[in-house]
């Protein structure tokens, strides 16, 4: 399976992408609802591909029972009604017309259609995203069957929905298409969390931005200014308050490579690129962060920086 | 491109059944037969007209209207889309759905003829005409359905077809002030109230041919240009 690549506003949008599906496996690409969109208008090949949608709908005035008949027949399988209505445990469900069905049942039938399709490889948009528990376990059941002969691809955006039946699970954003490795990370947040049990002492910086409390990792922090007394954490372009001095930041933040570059400024080291001299006595420095974000450095503070950075 | 009857009748039977529940739509049945009581008690000397417009109206509300939500409801449940990864092809699908409008207008125009008591010069002549019309209304009723996205839309969207067919015989009497509306006598409206405005004794085959053919034409190209269009706008999408 191949997608072209895409762009948007002169940006990369889509990279090229290109999966080696292998019959019997189902492949889970985590991304968002208009790359989703990209990648299923791609897909037109109707002899190869069957799309399911989110927004498919089903004709509601059927009962489930003329609705399988229906699909059984217009498929043209010789399959009987009665054995398919046992297997997709609808038993109870038989004579309920599909608009008095609950919303995640009425989902579940409609996402049946999938089961009918005759096209090699099934891509599927938020297949579980209305379903309540008990209806996953039994279209997860009909997907693994359906696996047996053909391939599986689902779009979503959620990684837990992927992880319900993909066997690989791609992660394709702004930052490109990549594989995710499920069973590392699981491994990795183990590691993580005992981390956190060693050393609990407080790591993160609080803020506050409209009213909520948002917590940072040192790491993430561009740089920390203060303005007419109140202290402002500039991370990504954005920046939020902080009820902490300078001097109690630049303590606690000291062994996290920051530095106290002004009065009233803290940096973090690892962001900057580049140390600007305007004239003999008045410096900046220039953060590598998306946006062009400079900070002044006194002429006293220069020399500590300079013996700390070994120039 | 195959058409297979068994794929037809499955679409033909879903639709008769999702049709005969949908009440809003399924009480249009009723309008021809109440239009007819209601102009049964005309003179018979008004009885041509009273037939013409009992026709020409239920025309664009049974087969085209009728057919216009069948096809736009399918497209707002996205089932359609559905339905063409299916072995179903385009033709299993037009056939399915119109064969159940034809199905339908027949009946329903039977007993409404009944009702009023018309007695056509020429029986073949006039069901021939009915049959025709009834394929043409079905064929505009589906152009106005691939139009529209939702059954509102389509409800909405059959009102220039009952402006053109259904107002083409009353613009007649103002061919004298413009001119140029005598166009509207080729309409196939227009020609259906001639035909049926022939009188039962002393008419020619000719009399009798000139509107057929005239409705064949139209019958022929809106049928030709409604299949293209269904085929164009699906591809599309």
């Amino acid at each position: 399976m191949q997608f072209q690549p895409m762009y948007y506003d002169g940006e990369l949008f889509l990279p090229k992408i290109e999966l080696n599906m292998t019959s019997n496996q189902s492949i889970g690409i985590i991304t968002d609802l208009k790359r989703k969109q990209l990648l299923m208008n791609q897909l037109v090949d109707h002899s190869q591909f069957y799309l399911f949608r989110a927004q498919q709908s089903e004709y509601m005035r059927l009962t489930v029972e003329e609705l399988i008949t229906f699909l059984i027949k217009v498929t043209e399988r010789n399959e009987r009604v009665a054995l398919l209505m046992d297997y997709f445990a609808l038993k109870e469900e038989r004579k309920v017309k599909i608009k008095d069905l609950s919303s995640s049942k009425r989902m579940y039938v409609t996402l049946l259609r999938v089961y009918f399709a005759h096209q090699p490889t099934l891509v599927l948009e938020e297949p579980y995203f209305y379903l309540e528990e008990q209806d996953r376990r039994q279209f997860k059941r009909i997907l693994d069957d359906l696996l047996k002969e053909k391939q599986v691809l689902i779009l979503t955006s959620n990684l837990e929905d992927a992880i319900i039946s993909c066997d690989a699970i791609y992660r394709l954003n702004e930052f490109g298409f990549h594989q995710l490795d499920i069973r590392d990370s699981e491994e990795d947040k183990q590691e993580v969390q005992k981390q956190d049990e060693a050393n609990i002492t407080l790591q993160k910086i609080s803020t506050k931005r409209n009213d909520k409390v948002i917590l940072f990792n040192p790491p993430e922090i561009d740089f920390i200014e203060s303005i007419d007394g109140s202290i402002l954490v500039h991370v990504g372009g954005d920046n939020y308050d902080c009820a902490l001095t300078l001097t109690e930041l630049e303590q606690r933040l000291l062994n996290f490579g920051f530095f106290r570059c002004h009065r009233s400024y803290i940096v973090n080291l690892q962001k900057v690129r580049e140390i600007i001299t305007w004239t003999k006595n008045s410096y900046s420095l220039r953060l590598n962060t998306g946006k062009d974000a400079v900070v002044p450095l006194s002429r006293s503070k220069l020399h500590e920086l300079k013996a700390l950075l070994n120039i | 491109m195959s058409i297979s009857l068994k794929r037809a009748r499955a679409i033909f039977v879903k639709d008769y059944k999702e049709f005969s529940r949908n009440y809003a739509v399924s009480i249009m049945l009723l309008f021809p037969i109440c239009l007819a009581l209601i102009l049964r008690s005309a003179p018979p000397s008004l009885l041509h007209g009273a037939i013409g417009i009992v026709l020409n109206t239920s025309f664009v509300i049974l087969p085209c209207f009728v057919q216009a939500c069948l096809i736009a409801e399918e497209k707002e449940r996205n089932t359609l889309r559905s339905l063409m990864m299916t072995p179903a092809t385009t033709m299993d699908v037009l056939i399915g759905k119109s064969t159940l409008v034809f199905v339908m207008s027949a009946i329903v125009l039977t007993i409404s003829t009944y009702i009023l008591g018309y007695e056509p010069a020429s029986i073949w002549a006039f069901v021939a005409a009915i049959i025709l019309s009834i394929i043409l209304y079905t064929a505009a009723g589906t152009i106005c359905g691939l139009f529209s996205q939702t059954v509102l839309e389509a409800s909405l969207s059959i009102i220039p077809v009952a402006v053109i067919f259904t107002g083409a015989p009353g613009g007649a009497f103002l061919v004298d002030d413009y001119p140029i509306l005598k166009v509207l006598e080729y309409v196939p409206s227009s020609q259906l109230v001639y035909l049926l405005g022939i009188p039962n004794i002393g008419f020619t085959t000719g009399d009798l041919l000139k509107p057929l053919l005239i409705i064949l034409a139209w019958t022929v190209v809106l049928t030709i240009v409604s299949v293209v269009l269904y085929q164009r706008r699906l591809k599309d999408e």
